[in-house]
């Protein structure tokens, strides 16, 4: 059995690792490029969201790469996405490949749910051996996301444009690396100071811009054209609050002990917006509610044609908590030329915002 | 007397006789408004992004029109009406979203309708929605049973009378019955089933009178109200294994059905952006290539969507099939 696995930002990273330790074959297809996404929208119905086109080309370019097995997250709710691994399989098999669709219904299945999974998929490994491999396979998520909030603050005070880009890249290729917990703990270790140590605009106060919307599109840079990245060199910092370690923490661990990280958020919506509507439409209303005094601004993303956020997108503009929001909507249509203007004038005018604002 | 406002849009068509009646037991009268007109659907576009799917919009028009003719709106949030099968998010926010975009609008009345959290639950609701009329619990109760039956009647009388939803609310409202269509039906040329949302289907403003237009060049129409919910799910079952959104076996099971059911061809109509049309959609469409029996066509509606155009393609659809019934006919003798 080879296991193929769709990209979502670093995701592939922890999944091989815990693949690995128990011996599983896995292919990880290449990095989402052009050639991804035209295999995916050739294959999609074009009404689809860029997530969907994308786990389908991933998909197909891992059954070219010789996977038999793909894993999918899934589900019942309300978002399409918990369908989506249903649909990919029925296209697949309409192209002639022959694979097995395992889904991973995360908030459904629970912890044990996913372990099952993955002791079919091990070939019936012994639990000890499962449960310390996925342990293996968290350190790794959560060292990738603790390097990627240092990157985060140092990108919009770096002097050297793309320094704590470079390192995040050498750091991601060495997380990918270690086998054993030292050298991961060492890797973490070193590449924040190293991140700590660039050369540094110390006055320049940086903007502080929030960064919400559709899980998928936040965590995968290709799909919003590394939106994170290109703020950076603006020089604003960039706060995002979903991270997929956090996720998987509580989605996996406390959310079935009754603890809710997003109780807050969705207290905050309420005025606005009574009940859960599916994806991340509420948190994205909340998020806009409850950090409307600490962010200068806001970015919600969202793939085209996304049913939640379209609602959200919708409710945010009658809050009365105030600051400005850009909705960028993510398609195979966007253009890197396109978006950098829009960020650049909405840039432009927290700057001014925040100049007025001091002046006064 | 409190006037309570049901826009003519989105639900309606599922669930008028049920919501006229409640209210009306517990001493309200309803406003309905009017069929959608051009001025609804530009006032409702003008107030969403422009994403937002036409249903949605022509809704938001409707409420526009309802704006300072009744006290109140009615607008639930249906979140589940059947075990495990959730709704889409459009009608989750729908409450929310109108409050929003539309702050003059009259106060809403509306309510968490969701199976899966309980039977105890849905009486709450029911029961709090009441509570807007009167304090007794028995009254609520009264009509929210004489509202049931009203529903099983409407359903009954569509199915057994072979009616589209506004032909049995007009014959429920005690309209006299219109020129029985049955009167072509002796020279049929054809028989289309057309497949999708009854908000998209009998909404002749928004698909430019395109069950009239077929009927008038003597086609019969069938529709997915004509079809039993055994037959519904069924089909479903075929198809995609498990239905995922509430009112997605209109699409898919009534599109599975007719698929293997002899008619001459199926004409699927689609909002543009609508988020479980376009899978299910695809879905009938991929089974249709897979049986290479039936002829499919899906039409995407919009608010650019131009009458010639329609009109077009319609005509080029119907002109294959009745070449094809033709070269059938003359292969045959």
């Amino acid at each position: 059995m080879r296991v193929g696995i769709p990209h979502m930002g670093n995701l592939y990273i922890p999944l091989k690792a815990l693949f690995d330790r128990l011996n599983v074959d896995c292919v990880i297809p290449p990095v989402n490029n052009q050639r991804t996404l035209s295999l995916g929208i050739k294959h999609s119905p074009e009404g689809l969201c860029i997530p969907f086109k994308l786990t389908l080309g991933n998909m197909i370019e891992a059954v070219e790469l010789g996977a038999d097995t793909l894993i999918m997250a899934g589900g019942t709710g309300i978002c399409r996405l918990g369908y989506y691994a249903e649909i990919q399989e029925q296209i697949l098999h309409d192209l002639g490949y022959n694979c097995e669709m395992v889904q991973l219904g995360v908030s459904e299945q629970k912890l044990f749910g996913l372990l099952k999974i993955i002791k079919r998929l091990s070939n019936y490994a012994s639990w000890f051996k499962i449960i310390s491999a996925f342990r293996f396979g968290l350190a790794k998520l959560s060292a990738l996301d603790r390097i990627e909030r240092v990157v985060q603050k140092v990108r919009p005070v770096e002097r050297i444009t793309g320094a704590a880009n470079r390192l995040f890249t050498k750091a991601i290729k060495a997380i990918d690396k270690a086998d054993d917990y030292a050298t991961l703990k060492k890797v973490q270790i070193d590449y924040i100071d190293q991140l700590n140590q660039i050369d540094k605009d110390t006055q320049y106060k940086p903007l502080i811009v929030g960064i919400t919307g559709e899980f998928y599109v936040l965590l995968e840079p290709f799909s919003n054209l590394d939106v994170e990245s290109e703020l950076g060199k603006l020089g604003v910092e960039v706060r995002r609050t979903t991270f997929i370690s956090e996720w998987t923490k509580f989605s996996l661990f406390l959310n079935p002990l009754g603890v809710n990280e997003k109780a807050r958020i969705h207290k905050a919506a309420l005025p606005y917006l009574k009940r859960d509507i599916g994806g991340d439409g509420w948190e994205s209303v909340g998020e806009k509610v409850l950090h409307a005094k600490e962010y200068d601004g806001l970015i919600h993303l969202a793939p085209f044609t996304c049913m939640p956020e379209i609602i959200a997108q919708n409710i945010m503009p009658s809050t009365k908590e105030n600051i400005p929001v850009l909705t960028i909507l993510c398609d195979e249509q966007v253009a890197k030329a396109g978006m950098l203007t829009r960020l650049e004038a909405f840039v432009d005018l927290l700057e001014r915002k925040r100049r007025k604002g001091n002046n006064r | 007397m409190i006037r309570i406002g049901i826009p003519r849009a989105l639900l309606y068509y599922e669930y008028y006789p049920v919501w006229k009646r409640f209210f009306e037991e517990l001493g309200a009268e309803v406003v309905v408004s009017p069929p959608t007109t051009q001025d609804m659907m530009v006032s409702g576009s003008s107030r969403v992004v422009a994403d937002t799917c036409l249903p949605v919009k022509v809704f938001l028009g409707h409420v526009l029109y309802l704006v300072g003719k009744c006290d109140y709106i009615f607008i639930p949030a249906i979140r589940s009406v059947k075990s495990k099968v959730y709704n889409c998010s459009k009608f989750l926010g729908l409450p929310d979203m109108t409050n929003a975009v539309i702050p003059e609008s009259p106060p809403i009345l509306d309510m968490d309708v969701d199976v899966n959290k309980g039977k105890r639950k849905l009486y709450q609701a029911i029961y709090q929605l009441g509570r807007h009329f009167t304090w007794n619990p028995f009254k609520v109760r009264q009509a929210s049973l004489a509202a049931w039956q009203a529903h099983l009647n409407y359903h009954e009388l569509m199915s057994s009378h072979n009616l589209t939803p506004p032909q049995a609310i007009e014959i429920i409202s005690g309209i006299p019955e219109a020129e029985a269509n049955s009167s072509y039906l002796s020279s049929t040329r054809a028989t289309i089933a057309i497949i999708g949302h009854p908000y998209l289907l009998y909404d002749e403003h928004i698909n430019h009178r395109f069950i009239s237009r077929l009927e008038q060049a003597h086609n019969r129409v069938l529709t997915p109200e004509m079809l039993s919910a055994e037959e519904l799910q069924l089909a479903t079952a075929r198809l995609v294994g498990r239905a995922y959104w509430t009112y997605e076996e209109e699409v898919v099971g009534a599109g599975g059905h007719y698929l293997q059911n002899g008619v001459d061809g199926i004409i699927g109509i689609m909002a543009f952006g609508c988020g479980p049309d376009s899978l299910m959609m695809d879905m009938v469409r991929r089974q249709a290539s897979r049986l290479k029996t039936t002829p499919f066509m899906s039409l995407t509606l919009e608010e650019h969507t131009a009458e010639a155009g329609i009109v077009t393609r319609l005509e080029a659809f119907l002109d294959m099939i009745y070449r094809k019934r033709r070269i059938q006919a003359e292969s045959c003798r």
